[in-house]
C-alpha cells in the first residue's frame, strides 16, 4: 500500500472509531438528545454501576413433583373414563405409586402417556418420570419462569434489566441500578397464586369447625383461616383441596378504586376461565366463594349472581398490597420455585469508589509507559505512544460499537493492553537498533526491523489471544468483560504496531533516513 | 537513551542445570503446597457470603472484635472480619465460606441480627452470596480453561515450529501457573475469579517471551545450522534480552500502578500478574529453552525450511 494509501486507512480507522467510542463518554440522556451522538456506548458492569445479579436454578425436584401431580390427575380421569378400577395414586419421592386393576392401569399408562417409565412392585405401579422427560420438564419450567420473571421485573420498573437462560435450568438476572435487595427479593416469590374455592362449611374458629366433623375431616378438604378483616373476627372455612379456578387462567389483574374509594383488584379471565367461572357461580348462587391468594384468605362474599368474565375482590388491603399483589397476578405464578445460585448486590458508592480507583490507576499506568516509552526511544518513542492513543481509541470503539459491558478488571484489561501493545513497539524498536549496531543503513534496519518482526509480533498476538477467547468463554460477570477487552486489545495493536508507526517512520524518517532518532 | 549499548555475552545454557533444579524444586513445593494448604479460596470458588458493610457512626465504638462477638451469637462462629480503609470509615468485610444452599435468605438474616445487636442501621455497600454449586462448577472450568490453553499452545507452537518447541513452551507455561498458584497457595493470599483470570493472562503473556526467543532460535539456526546449538541458543537469548527486560518492566509498570491504587478488589489480580510476569520472563529464558536444547539433543533438530513469504520479505528488505 502506499504511503498515502496507509495515512487514508488510518484516518478513517481513528475517525470511525472515535466517533464509534464518543458514545460513551455521555450519559444516555446526552445521547438522546444530540443528533450527531450516537445511541450505543458501552454499558458499565453492575460492578460499576450498582445493581443486583442473580443467577438463579430451577428446582429440578419440584419439576418433577409438578410433571408427576399432571400424570397422577390424568391417570385417574382415564381410569375413570374407561372404567378400570382405581384405588388411588400417591407421589413418593421422585416415584408415583397407582394402586387398583394392575393390568388395566398398565395398559391405560402404556398407551396414554410416553413420559413414564412403569415398573410393577409390591401390589403396586411405581412410575418414574424418564431422563429425557425430566430435563424436558426442567427446560419447560425454566423458560415459563424466564417470561415471569421478565413480565415481574418490568412492572418493577427496572431499566435496562438482563434476564437470560444461561446452560440448562438456570437463568440470569441482572438489574442496574437496583439498590433495594428486600424489595428485590419479593420478586423472586415462588407462587403468588389466586384461587377460587367454594366453602363448604364455616365456623368461627378452627376447633368449632373441626368439632362437627368426630371422624375427621375428609381427605380432599382442608380448614383455611379467614382473618383478613380488620375489626372483623376471624372465620374458619371448610374448602375442597381442588379450586375451583386458578390464576393461571387470568388474562389480567389491576388495581382499582371502589366507589368508596378503597383499593380493589378487579380481574378478568381468559375465555376457558370466563365458562367455569359462569359455570361455577350460575350453579352456586346462594353460596360462598372464598378468593384465596397465597393460601391466605382475601375474601368469601356470598354469590350474588352469575359472574362472567370480569370480577372484583374487594379486601382489607392498602393501595400498595393491592397493586403489588396485582402486579404478580398479572405476571402469573413462577410454576417452579427457583433456587438463588448467586446473588451479588453492589452499592451505587463502591461502583463510584470502583471507577475512581480503576481510572486513577490506567491513568497512573498509562502515564508511565508513555513517558518511559518517550525517554527511551526520543522522537520514535512518541510514535509508538501515538500508536498506544489510536489503539485505546480503537478498543473503546469497538467495544461501544458491540455494546460490550465495561467492568472493573476490565479497566485494568484497558491499561493491561497498553502495556502489552508496547511490546510490538519494543521487539520491532530492539529489533532496528541491533541492525544498526550490526552496520545496517538506517533505511535498512527500519526495513528489516519491520520485516523480521512481524512473524514474531503475529505468533505472539495468536497465542496471547488464544488464552483471551478462553477467558470471555469460562468467565462470568466482571471477568468476562476482561476477555472482552483484552481480545479486542490484542486485534487493535497488531495493527497500531504494525501499520500506525511503520507509516509515522516512513513519512517522517522516508525522506532522509539519517534523521533515525532511536 | 539505551539500556542495553552492547551487546551481552551472558552464556545462559551454563546457568540453565541450576536454575532448571531451582525451578523444579520450587514446583514440587508448590504442589506440596496444594495438596497440604490447599487455597484460600474465595467465595467464588467455594461458595459463601460476604458482606461489605459501613456501621453509621451512631453506633458507637465498633471494631472487628465486637462484630466477631455479635456474628458468634447468630450462630456463625467462623465468620471472618477484616476491617476496610481507615478506622473512621468505620467499613468491614464480613465473609461466611461454605454452605449457602440451606438459607437463601443468609445475608439477610446476618444484616438484621447486626443491626439488632448494633442498635443502628448498617449500610450494606455490598453483598455477594454464590452456593457451592456454582462455585464447584468455576473451579471445574477454571482448571479447563488453563489446561484449554496448554494444549492450545502445544498445538499452536508445534505447527508453526518444530514438535521440539513445543513441549519446552508448554512446560515454562505449566511452570509459570504452578509458581504463581503456589505463591497464593503458600502465603494464603485469596485465591478469587480475578485470580483464575490473571492466571490466564499469564499464560498469554509468558508465551509472548517464549515465542520472541524462539523465533530468534529458529532464525539464527537457519543461517548458523544446529551444530552448536547451545551458543545459538545463547546468542539468541542475548539478542532479544532487551526486549525481554524491556517489555516486562514496562507492563509491571502497569501492573505496579493497578497494584498500588487500583483499589481491593484488583488487589489479588495485580499481585498474581506481578508474580506471574517476573517468572514468565524467567521460565521463557531458562526453562523453554532448555527443554527444547534437550529435546533437541536427543531427537535432533531439523534445521526447518523458510516460511517462502519469510524468506522473500526478509531477503528484499536486507538487500
Amino acid at each position: 500500500m502506499t504511503l498515502r494509501g496507509r495515512w487514508i486507512l488510518i484516518g478513517v480507522v481513528t475517525v470511525v472509531m472515535a466517533y464509534l467510542a464518543l458514545p460513551s463518554f455521555f450519559s444516555d440522556e446526552a445521547r438522546a438528545s444530540h443528533w450527531w451522538l450516537r445511541r450505543d456506548g458501552m454499558t458499565l458492569g453492575l460492578d460499576l454501576q450498582g445493581g443486583i445479579h442473580w443467577l438463579l436454578r430451577v428446582d429440578a425436584d419440584a419439576a418433577v413433583q409438578r410433571e408427576l401431580e399432571k400424570i397422577q390427575s390424568s391417570v385417574a380421569d382415564e381410569a375413570s373414563e374407561a372404567k378400570t378400577q382405581f384405588s388411588g395414586a400417591e407421589i413418593k419421592g421422585d416415584t408415583l405409586i397407582v394402586r387398583g386393576d394392575l393390568a388395566g392401569l398398565r395398559k391405560l399408562i402404556d398407551e396414554n402417556t410416553q413420559s413414564v417409565d412403569v415398573d410393577e412392585r409390591d401390589g403396586a405401579l411405581v412410575l418414574t418420570l424418564k431422563e429425557r422427560w425430566k430435563r424436558d420438564a426442567i427446560d419447560r419450567g425454566a423458560a415459563t419462569a424466564l417470561e415471569v420473571l421478565r413480565k415481574r421485573v418490568d412492572a418493577f420498573g427496572v431499566r435496562e434489566p438482563i434476564i437470560a437462560p444461561q446452560g440448562h435450568g438456570r437463568i440470569l438476572v441482572q438489574m442496574p441500578g437496583v439498590e433495594d435487595r428486600e424489595a428485590a427479593g419479593k420478586l423472586l416469590k415462588s407462587t403468588t397464586f389466586l384461587e377460587f374455592k367454594q366453602v363448604i362449611d364455616a365456623a368461627p374458629s378452627q376447633e368449632l369447625l373441626e368439632a362437627k366433623f368426630p371422624k375427621g375431616i375428609p381427605e380432599d378438604q382442608e380448614i383455611v383461616i379467614n382473618s383478613t378483616r380488620a375489626g372483623k373476627e376471624s372465620e374458619a372455612l371448610l374448602v375442597p383441596k381442588k379450586a375451583v379456578l386458578k390464576g393461571d387462567m387470568l388474562e389480567d389483574a389491576r388495581m382499582e378504586f371502589d366507589r368508596r374509594n378503597r383499593p380493589i383488584i378487579t380481574f378478568q379471565w381468559n375465555s376457558e376461565g370466563a365458562k367455569i367461572f359462569r359455570d361455577f357461580t350460575g350453579a352456586n348462587i346462594g353460596h360462598r366463594l372464598a378468593a384465596i391468594i397465597d393460601g391466605k384468605v382475601i375474601t368469601a362474599p356470598v354469590i350474588q349472581s352469575k359472574i362472567g368474565r370480569r370480577g372484583e375482590i374487594t379486601g382489607d388491603f392498602t393501595r400498595e398490597e393491592a397493586s403489588n399483589t396485582a402486579i404478580q397476578l398479572r405476571s402469573g405464578a413462577l410454576p417452579i420455585p427457583l433456587i438463588l445460585e448467586e446473588e451479588r448486590a453492589v452499592g451505587p458508592s463502591l461502583g463510584a469508589d470502583s471507577i475512581r480507583d480503576g481510572v486513577r490507576a490506567s491513568l497512573l499506568g498509562a502515564g508511565l509507559v508513555f513517558v518511559f516509552m518517550g525517554v527511551y526511544y526520543s522522537l520514535t518513542g512518541m510514535f509508538a505512544n501515538l500508536a498506544l492513543i489510536v489503539n485505546v481509541i480503537i478498543l473503546i470503539g469497538l467495544m461501544s460499537a458491540t455494546k460490550a459491558t465495561m467492568t472493573l478488571p476490565g479497566i485494568a484489561g484497558v491499561v493491561l493492553t497498553v502495556g502489552m501493545a508496547v511490546d510490538s513497539n519494543v521487539i520491532i524498536y530492539e529489533r532496528i537498533r541491533e541492525e544498526l549496531r550490526n552496520g545496517k543503513t538506517a533505511r535498512a534496519a527500519i526495513q528489516v526491523g519491520y520485516a523480521r518482526s512481524f512473524w514474531t509480533i503475529f505468533d505472539s498476538h495468536v497465542t496471547a489471544l488464544l488464552s483471551s477467547i478462553i477467558l470471555v468463554m469460562i468467565g462470568r460477570g466482571p471477568v468476562q468483560g476482561f476477555g472482552v477487552t483484552l481480545t479486542i486489545g490484542l486485534v487493535a495493536s497488531m495493527f497500531t504496531a504494525l501499520v500506525v508507526t511503520r507509516t509515522l517512520m516512513d513519512t517522517i524518517y522516508g525522506p532522509n533516513p539519517e534523521r533515525l532518532r532511536i | 537513551m539505551e539500556l542495553f549499548k552492547t551487546k551481552t555475552h551472558i552464556d545462559f545454557v551454563r546457568q540453565m542445570p541450576f536454575m532448571v533444579a531451582f525451578s523444579v524444586a520450587i514446583i514440587v513445593l508448590s504442589l506440596v503446597s496444594f495438596a497440604v494448604k490447599g487455597f484460600n479460596f474465595s467465595i467464588d470458588f467455594v461458595g459463601g457470603t460476604v458482606i461489605e458493610a459501613q456501621v453509621p457512626a451512631g453506633a458507637g465504638d465498633v471494631d472487628e472484635h465486637r462484630l466477631r462477638d455479635i456474628l458468634q451469637k447468630l450462630g456463625q462462629p467462623d465468620a471472618t472480619i477484616v476491617r476496610l480503609g481507615a478506622p473512621e470509615e468505620r467499613e468491614f468485610r464480613i465473609s461466611l465460606r461454605g454452605s449457602q444452599e440451606e438459607d437463601q435468605n443468609l445475608s439477610a438474616t446476618i444484616l438484621k441480627g447486626l443491626n439488632e445487636n448494633l442498635g443502628t442501621e448498617i449500610v450494606a455497600k455490598s453483598v455477594e452470596s454464590v452456593g457451592p454449586r456454582v462455585g464447584g462448577e468455576l473451579r471445574r472450568a477454571g482448571v479447563m480453561a488453563i489446561v484449554l490453553s496448554w494444549i492450545g499452545i502445544l498445538i499452536y507452537v508445534w505447527f508453526r515450529f518444530e514438535w521440539q518447541y513445543a513441549p519446552g513452551a508448554v512446560l515454562a507455561l505449566i511452570h509459570d501457573v504452578c509458581f504463581t498458584a503456589g505463591m497464593f497457595s503458600m502465603f494464603g493470599w485469596e485465591f478469587d475469579m480475578n485470580v483464575l483470570a490473571a492466571l490466564l493472562v499469564i499464560i498469554g503473556y509468558s508465551m509472548n517471551d517464549t515465542i520472541v526467543i524462539y523465533d530468534r532460535i529458529r532464525e539464527t539456526v537457519t543461517t548458523r545450522g544446529t551444530t552448536e546449538l547451545e551458543s545459538v541458543v545463547n546468542e539468541a537469548i542475548n539478542a532479544t534480552l532487551s526486549r525481554t527486560v524491556l517489555t516486562s518492566g514496562l507492563t509491571q509498570l502497569v501492573v505496579v500502578a493497578i497494584l498500588l491504587v487500583g483499589g481491593p478488589v484488583l488487589r489479588g489480580f495485580a499481585l498474581a500478574l506481578f508474580i506471574g510476569i517476573l517468572v514468565g520472563t524467567y521460565s521463557s529464558i531458562y526453562v523453554a529453552s532448555a527443554v527444547l536444547i534437550w529435546l533437541a539433543r536427543r531427537y535432533g533438530h531439523p534445521v526447518p525450511a523458510q516460511k517462502p513469504e519469510r524468506r522473500t520479505r526478509t531477503s528484499r528488505a536486507a538487500s
